[in-house]
């Protein structure tokens, strides 16, 4: 590389103006990214004669395609419903009491679970929970017979059972932050001016927490809503998920009428996931003014 | 740590986690190195497993990727966020929001655009998943270094660098990299494991890597399959666990 002067080398490459140093980052950013996206939203709309068309949207919301929506947006709010409060619970007791070697590895087993997914998942809870599973056994022999009423993991339940095995890592994950950025000034605060612990929590505690804690339940449910790996290793189709559908028409596994079915569904997974992920990333801008420490 | 009575809420929620994990986990590695049809144990299936030819094919494959990954990151990200750290453009804002896009879409989504954009050429090649690896990786490889380049005096290090006679891309390499190596460290880390245990756009994309190799060994050899699903877990898991361990405290803090 040419040695350039300092003074004109110290003003081309961080002029404002100047947009040539992000220009590799725009160009791969746009062509694998932006391009597919739209070029996704663009064929949604076009009929097999390539005419625009809303008639792939109309057979999205049609049956079977409504119910895996139905059940994808369930599996993801009720995955997250029973993680973010003892997510949240493990998050303040490992953060407020553990040390700080302690808080490190966990953070990071935490963010190797929260990865897990697919076949070695579907092993694990086949291994534990299945017909002949160590923990089915372990329950049989204190009484509780799960195989009683026709439980199966490869039903919707099984599936949520299984989600819950990522989701709550993954909801520590995302709340540690908040709760680390809880100042002991502020308990300190509150206590000098007679505040008793409840009133602690009602009036400063949980009213800090709760965007945070919103934020990171909108997060667990884009993440249990489009899961694809885990329910594709367990299900045989039984359980109608939109994710599911969209893999089945892509691999033409399963024919439509319309060739851009798959493409609508896409779409509308985009925009469910969106009014989910989007709030969150604002909540996170905006408490990140008072997180920062 | 100290197990004073202040701690047993945390020792609580420690067993209580600590079961939640280790029995699904310990339930398919008691499995694992069942011996079939003979009983016992052994680890006669972790034997068979490695000795498949196609257990290294998948391995090296995987692992090549995901380097090809880290390194598409690192030589995109660090000049990009070092310049827009340096240079306050008003494209800071743009790329800031552009870099979290990836979160808001679904990985089956952007697989099926994936699937009918590219021209032939990239879809028959093995080299477009890297590529797609990084957008996935994106949110949070970005997000790393954007916290690792705030916490150093940037600009006085590259003016210095500069008035020294080096290169923008030797004051990169030289200066700047070694200052924020735990944040390089943690994008590295965290780009590496997203790429090799990904599967969604990797299978429907029909491109074989290890994680999905697993799927057929299932068909074929269950309990083989299921120790290959244990390295692939367990490997990682105890790796990066120990790292975190064993860093002296002392070091964090000065990287920080």
């Amino acid at each position: 590389m040419e040695k350039r002067g300092v003074r004109k080398g110290a003003s081309f490459p961080i002029s404002p103006s100047s947009i040539l140093p992000a220009l590799p980052f725009l160009l791969i950013f746009g062509f694998f990214f932006l391009f597919p996206i739209s070029r996704l939203i663009y064929v949604s709309f076009m009929s097999n004669e390539n005419t625009f068309t809303l008639g792939n949207f109309q057979t999205a919301f049609e049956k079977p395609y409504n119910s895996g929506f139905v059940n994808s947006i369930k599996l993801g709010l009720l995955s997250a419903a029973i993680t973010a409060i003892p997510g949240a619970v493990a998050a303040y007791f490992i953060e407020t009491r553990g040390s700080s070697r302690l808080k490190r590895t966990i953070s990071s087993m935490n963010g190797v679970l929260a990865n897990t997914g697919g076949v070695p998942l579907a092993f694990m809870f086949t291994s534990a929970l299945g017909i002949q599973g160590f923990l089915t056994q372990a329950l049989k022999a204190v009484g509780i017979d799960l195989y009683a009423n026709s439980f199966s993991l490869g039903t919707f339940t099984g599936l949520l059972i299984v989600y819950l095995y990522f989701q709550l890592p993954l909801m520590i994950i995302v709340f540690s932050p908040a709760i680390s950025s809880l100042r002991r000034e502020w308990v300190e605060a509150a206590t000098n001016l007679g505040a008793n612990n409840l009133q602690y929590w009602l009036r400063i505690g949980i009213p800090l927490l709760l965007p945070s804690f919103l934020a990171s339940f909108l997060l667990l449910f884009a993440s249990g809503f489009s899961a694809y790996a885990t329910a594709n290793a367990l299900t045989v189709g039984n359980v109608p998920l939109t994710p599911l559908q969209i893999g089945g028409l892509l691999d033409g596994n399963v024919s439509a009428a319309q060739l851009n079915l798959g493409k609508a569904l896409g779409v509308v997974m985009i925009v469910i996931s969106a009014c989910a992920v989007i709030p969150y990333l604002l909540i996170q801008r905006r408490v990140a003014r008072w997180q920062t420490r | 740590m100290k197990l004073g009575k202040l701690n047993l809420p945390l020792i609580i929620t420690l067993l209580l986690f600590g079961a939640f994990v280790v029995i699904p986990m310990g339930s398919a590695f008691e499995y694992s190195i069942r011996r079939g049809l003979e009983g016992g144990y052994g680890l006669q299936n972790y034997l068979w497993a490695v000795r498949e030819e196609d257990f290294s094919y998948y391995l090296i494959r995987s692992t090549w990727l995901s380097a090809v990954t880290v390194l598409i990151t690192l030589v995109i990200l660090v000049p990009t966020l070092t310049w827009i750290h340096l240079s306050n453009s008003k494209l800071r804002e743009l790329i800031d929001g552009l870099s979290l896009l990836p979160l808001v879409i679904p990985v089956v989504a952007f697989a099926v655009g994936a699937q009918i954009s590219f021209p032939e050429f990239i879809q028959s090649s093995v080299m477009e998943l890297p590529f797609l690896y990084f957008i996935l990786a994106l949110p949070y490889a970005y997000r790393a270094l954007d916290i690792g380049l705030k916490a150093i005096p940037l600009k006085t290090l590259s003016e210095a660098a500069r008035s020294a006679g080096a290169s923008w891309l030797r004051a990169i390499v030289i200066v700047i990299l070694p200052v924020i190596r735990s944040a390089v460290t943690a994008t590295i880390a965290l780009t590496f494991a997203l790429s090799i245990g990904e599967f969604t756009m990797t299978v429907l994309l029909h491109w074989d890597t290890f994680p999905t190799w697993v799927t057929y060994v299932a068909q074929d050899n269950l309990l083989g399959a299921i120790a290959i699903s244990m390295i692939a877990l367990l490997v990682p898991f105890v790796l990066i666990s120990l790292v975190a361990l064993l860093t002296p405290e002392k070091e964090i803090k000065e990287s920080n």
